[in-house]
């Protein structure tokens, strides 16, 4: 002890732990996430619905891809539609507990609400696609999903009449390639936004908009519940991908999710955050429909996750919630969070015999 | 002489139990818009995630180089005071005033990835009222302006299993912040409990450099290599050393969920000459006759649903030369404290407590025993985001010796505030 030198622990071994403690990334892309902001941010209404210049909206344009998102022409054998799983009386998501294509195939995990998936920086519950558009290619020839090839699917339109001249219209081209469809479908879906909530009318400034327990439940939504340490921002999502010891549906074979794609053992287990907006009309809950209602959520949070998975994700801890606690948070999800937007909760789908032909 | 020992006795307490006290810091609050009861159980109590928050740098675990640094947010700067009405009784009278009980000025953030800083600083309050016939030549000692915390941060050095903090800052051995507890005034007597001739205050925030790592599995390790004095400069050439260990079993981090056991040992040095020379244009002093002490222990902190009771022991040995009482023996004495909290009513807004605190000096020095019990009720105003306003009442009785027993109680009604 009194032979210790400190300038020798200073030189010899603070600097060398100081230089590896320098940040990395600043020379090295982030490559496991496209962070799209910084966060968390303060929760709040909705911003502009992000478009990218090479796909700007027309009016021409959503309707075609609204035609074409009712459409089961695009599956293998007729029968599904991107609606079958995304369906709009359904929170733009299915009835679960994981989604169904066609012939009766069941899939691994549930769809995704497309209301509002505008403001996904990446698509499907493992971030796998970085846009709308690639992620409208997906289900078309998933095997599970729609089971088609995009060349068969392409070929299908090509050969219907009202969707060539659509197409002309829209893009200026005698034939119609995956793309286009793919661009059409994504003008669509950024018009399913939902910006009329009570929370949305309670944030500008209607103090009535919210009953006492709901604003009781966004104190804890805020606060003791930790919901905005994820779901955060005016989409209620943080762009990010988590593992909350939800109960995979097969234990001896769980689902990897996000560490399919980035091969980062951190992301086993983990899943994107989705937005909280409508999740009254999405039940059942998580990637893989494990959780039947949004009381059943809230208890797998108070708990801590329902698994000892090493990988629990950090932020997860147990709450403490009393039952009254718990009740307004749930009462915070439910009404205040469901939109009143008429014209995105009263889509209804194309009748096949309105459709193009 | 008897009166004036009382007076300084009673002044000596009164100077202990009214420290200078941290932290909460909103300023975390307003840069994610997240309400208080994020990070606390109730401020400035940390729940789990914000010990993990804490011991992660201040950034959210996981989110490391995907938040806001210092320069992209507000100025990340916060304030708390603490003033209110306070009485203080004992056996040789009773004192009661308004009083301000310190005033903070907090500022932290992330400057970069995983390179993080705290600053803490207390400034004076107002000089001595003309009419002042306290101690210290009118130098009101709970007013004096003190840098409680200055550094920085250095996390994930290795992912979670090397962290350093290097500053001035709260040593990882302090396995329950008296800084974050929920009593206003000296909540743990064993933290300031002194010895006849080592000024070491286990209490202290230290200047050095500290280590720690946490794992999933609930491990969590503590090292550091620091003055021992608390002060800035050094009173002696020789540097202090400590590790703690914890286990967490369970989820969570024993903070407000699991099961949380830690043992933690300190090995420092003193100097029997104060103060010495002042040899360094830095101020040190070689401090000369430089002698051990030794202080180890024990924790405990269970939880179960939303009571947390946390428990500490610890022992305590001076080498023989600092025990002026008993020259040939080395100065023991053990101590510690038990503490129930409860905070499940109204969202966390209404919070009880109860602590224990015991200090048993060897029998030669038994006019030094303590024993006192504490408790509190704080109600919070409400759970806003980066605001918080606390109505606070604290009472505590103390008796000091065993067979001469000095008793006093303290009893305050506040509003401990922060933004």
């Amino acid at each position: 002890m009194k032979k210790v030198k400190p300038f020798f622990i200073f030189y010899f071994i603070l600097i060398p732990l100081l230089v590896m403690a320098e940040d990395k990334s600043a020379i090295k892309p982030i490559t496991e996430v496209n962070v799209h902001s910084l966060g968390p941010e303060r929760v709040g209404n909705l911003p502009i619905v992000p478009v990218p210049p090479d796909n700007p909206q027309t009016s021409l344009k959503i309707l075609l891809g609204k035609q074409l998102y009712f459409d089961t022409r695009l599956s293998e054998d007729n029968t599904v539609s991107c609606a079958t799983c995304h369906d709009p009386a359904l929170g733009w998501s299915d009835k679960g507990p994981t989604s169904v294509g066609i012939k009766g195939q069941r899939g691994g995990r549930r769809a995704p609400p497309v209301s509002n998936s505008a403001f996904n920086d990446l698509q499907f519950w493992d971030g796998r696609a970085p846009s709308l558009e690639e992620q409208a290619k997906g289900p078309i020839i998933n095997p599970v999903e729609m089971g088609n090839t995009h060349e068969v699917m392409v070929k299908t339109v090509d050969n219907i009449p009202g969707y060539v001249e659509q197409f002309k219209k829209v893009f200026g081209t005698e034939t119609v390639n995956v793309d286009q469809v793919a661009q059409v479908i994504a003008a669509f879906e950024r018009t399913v936004i939902t910006t009329d909530s009570p929370f949305d009318r309670f944030v500008k400034g209607d103090t009535k908009a919210l009953t006492d327990l709901e604003k009781r439940g966004l104190e804890i939504f805020n606060g003791k519940g930790h919901c905005t340490a994820c779901h955060w921002g005016g989409h209620f999502s943080d762009e990010r991908f988590h593992n909350l010891g939800v109960v995979p549906a097969d234990v001896t074979k769980p689902d990897e999710g996000r560490f399919v794609v980035t091969k980062n053992p951190n992301d086993k287990g983990a899943f994107k955050t989705p937005t909280i907006r409508d999740v009254e009309l999405r039940a059942p809950y998580m990637h893989n429909g494990s959780e039947k209602t949004l009381e059943d959520v809230v208890e797998l949070y108070d708990k801590g996750g329902r698994t000892g998975d090493p990988n629990l994700d950090p932020l997860i801890v147990p709450l403490g919630l009393t039952k009254e606690e718990k009740n307004a948070l749930v009462a915070f999800m439910k009404r205040a969070m469901t939109s009143l937007n008429q014209e995105v909760s009263n889509v209804k789908p194309i009748p096949p015999s309105e459709l193009p032909q | 002489m008897k009166k004036l020992f009382y007076i300084i006795l009673i002044f000596f307490f009164v100077y202990l139990a009214f420290p200078d006290k941290s932290w909460s810091i909103p300023a975390f609050a307003r840069k994610y818009g997240f309400n208080c009861n994020m990070c606390h159980t109730a401020y400035t109590k940390l729940n789990d995630f914000g010990q993990r928050f804490r011991d992660n740098g201040y950034q959210i675990p996981g989110q490391e180089g995907k938040e806001k640094n210092v320069f992209q947010t507000s100025p990340p700067i916060s304030l708390r005071t603490t003033t209110g009405f306070s009485m203080y009784n004992s056996d040789h009278g009773t004192t009661a005033g308004f009083n301000i009980f310190g005033f903070d000025f907090l500022a932290a953030g992330v400057l970069h990835k995983n390179i993080s800083f705290l600053l803490i600083y207390t400034p004076r309050i107002d000089e001595p009222a003309a009419d002042y016939q306290g101690p210290g030549n009118g130098d009101n000692p709970v007013q004096f302006a003190t840098l409680e915390s200055v550094g920085l941060v250095f996390s994930n050095i290795i992912q979670d299993a090397l962290n350093l903090r290097i500053g001035r800052f709260e040593p990882a051995y302090h396995m329950f912040s008296s800084k974050r507890s929920y009593y206003l005034f000296q909540p743990y007597e064993i933290y300031t409990f002194t010895t006849p001739a080592d000024n070491y205050v286990f209490d202290d925030n230290q200047i050095g450099i500290e280590a720690t790592g946490h794992f999933r599995n609930g491990f969590k390790y503590g090292a550091g290599f620091i003055n021992g004095n608390g002060a800035n400069p050094d009173n002696n050439k020789y540097k202090d050393i400590y590790a703690t260990i914890s286990q967490t079993f369970g989820r969570g981090e024993g903070q407000s969920a699991g099961q949380r056991l830690g043992v933690f040992g300190y090995y420092g040095w003193q100097p029997l000459d104060l103060p010495g020379g002042v040899i360094a244009p830095t101020g040190e002093t070689d401090g000369t006759d430089n002698k051990s002490f030794t202080r180890f222990g024990g924790s405990a902190s269970l939880n179960w649903k939303t009571f947390n009771l946390q428990g500490l022991f610890m022992k305590g040995i001076d080498d023989k030369v600092f025990n002026s009482l008993e020259p040939t023996k080395k100065y023991e004495y053990t101590g510690g404290f038990v503490e129930l909290d409860y905070a499940g009513l109204l969202d966390n807004r209404l919070v009880l407590s109860g602590l224990f605190n015991w200090v048993t000096p060897p029998s030669y020095n038994s006019n030094n025993q303590i024993n006192a019990f504490s408790a509190l009720i704080r109600y919070y105003l409400g759970d806003w985001t980066a605001v918080n306003v606390a109505i606070h009442a604290e009472y505590t009785h103390r008796q000091i010796g065993k067979s001469n027993t000095f008793k006093d109680d303290i009893f305050a009604l506040l509003l401990d505030f922060d933004f």
